[in-house]
């Protein structure tokens, strides 16, 4: 006797972890915005925060300093949150997947990738708010004078600074249940009805 | 891969050519606490390639168990299992998904249709992990999907289709890779009796069509019918197992003790 066949791998398919998150980010649409505005809020307020470095007072940055950390840190949880929920809500979906084969990998990716897509959205949308309300009170409190004086450099670090900082906080806060979701056993398919 | 059913009982094995599952003394054991709870004890089953099997046994009796160690879900304790010639607790992550991907085609009580995909995404999802390209695994899936009878409601989702059509979807996803062996664990229990008896019948027709191993627990005795042989289970051992034509003769008496 012999079995005919040889025990193969399976590769882990990038394009079908792309349309697993975006499909994800899609069906739960309503939450999806909810999170976007999370970490948009945040990040804008980071923008703020750092341009107000530069026009001065220091104890004042100080404390500005600490509420920006809190406020990252509330943005952090609220990804973590809803990735959780997201997560534990697909549980027998995930389950099924990987009776049908998919990695573990597949799983993590899907859910890491759906998230950095809130985090790019949330980023891109909070820095844009951030600097448009930074202007704002600039040029109200000190008129066109603002832009002659503005480094456009110091400014662009900035926004990168805060986009990257907006990206690695929706990926913390999605590695833990991207890790759950990954771990699942696949016999949770099995379970019945809730 | 060997095509003609074979319809010999196994106990016996030496020299059998065409065997898909064999099991030899697999012993589950979980701690709940204190207790110890053996869900099997001593398990050995051969089943021959493009037999149809069911599972009988009350609930609690090791059936789901059994099951899951075979679909490689669950490592036994001690003993082994072998799909053809594969000893499966020696295969790593990717190797078992892999085998749960190629050569097991699963179908659960509760179809598991996953909700947000439609029939089509659904059966062409398996094949998609296989590496199938994506065109040929669409038309693979339709027509699978027309197999089953379903030609007509492809892009459907599961909220739109009962409980014996999202069962179609769910065989005809547990067809999609042409796997070795298909796993059903109580495919008609949550199924009124004629949806019930039709999907039955679906699953011996593509069992007979495609030679596959079909291993199905089930309390329904209208599966013995169809079934090549009959594995009954109690408090995780193998109680019996008998051929159609030995059981017949006896439906009366074995409905009795397990209604």
């Amino acid at each position: 006797m012999g079995a005919n066949w040889e025990i193969g791998q399976l590769k882990l398919s990038l394009p079908l972890v792309v349309s697993m998150a975006f499909s994800s980010l899609k069906i739960r649409l309503s939450r999806t915005l909810l999170t976007v505005l999370t970490i948009a809020t945040s990040t804008a307020f980071l923008i703020y925060v750092l341009t107000l470095e530069k026009s001065g007072d220091q104890t004042e940055t100080e404390n500005w300093y600490l509420m920006m950390a809190l406020c990252l840190l509330v943005a952090a949880a609220g990804v973590l949150n809803t990735m959780l929920m997201s997560v534990t809500q697909r549980y027998r979906e995930i389950g099924t997947m990987k009776c049908l084969g998919a990695l573990d990998s597949f799983v993590l990716y899907s859910v890491l990738f759906e998230s950095a897509l809130v985090g790019l959205a949330g980023s891109a949308v909070g820095v844009v708010l951030g600097l448009a309300v930074s202007l704002l009170l600039g040029v109200l409190e000190f008129g066109g004078e603002v832009f002659s004086r503005m480094s456009f450099d110091w400014i662009a670090l900035k926004l990168l600074g805060t986009f990257l900082v907006g990206m690695l906080l929706t990926t913390l806060g999605a590695a833990v249940p991207a890790w759950i979701a990954a771990r699942m056993p696949p016999m949770e398919a099995m379970r019945g009805e809730k | 891969m060997a095509t003609a059913p074979s319809h010999a009982l196994l106990d016996d094995f030496s020299g059998q050519t065409d065997l898909t599952v064999m099991t030899r003394n697999v012993f589950k054991e979980y701690r709940m606490g204190e207790e110890t709870i053996h869900a099997l004890r001593d398990v050995s089953v051969t089943i021959a390639t493009g037999e149809y099997i069911s599972i009988m046994g009350p609930s609690g009796s090791g059936k789901t168990t059994l099951f899951n160690v075979i679909g490689g879900l669950l490592k036994p304790t001690s003993g082994n299992v072998f799909i053809d010639e594969v000893d499966v607790a020696q295969l790593d992550a990717n190797e078992l998904a892999w085998l749960r991907c190629r050569k097991i085609g699963y179908i659960f009580q509760s179809y598991n249709i996953i909700k947000v995909m439609s029939a089509l995404e659904n059966v062409t999802l398996p094949m998609l992990f296989a590496g199938v390209p994506p065109d040929e695994a669409q038309d693979r899936a339709v027509d699978i999907l027309r197999r089953v009878g379903l030609g007509d409601r492809i892009l459907h989702t599961p909220k739109e289709l009962s409980g014996g059509q999202q069962q179609r979807v769910a065989i005809a996803r547990a067809f999609a890779n042409r796997p070795a062996i298909i796993l059903a664990d109580e495919p008609t229990a949550n199924l009124d009796l004629k949806t019930g008896e039709e999907i039955i019948h679906l699953m011996k027709e593509m069992n007979r069509e495609q030679g596959v191993t079909v291993i199905c627990s089930t309390h329904d005795h209208k599966m013995l019918d169809i079934s090549d042989r009959i594995i009954w289970m109690q408090d995780g051992a193998v109680k019996r197992i008998a051929r159609r034509d030995e059981v017949e003769i006896q439906i009366d008496v074995l409905q009795e003790q397990h209604h």
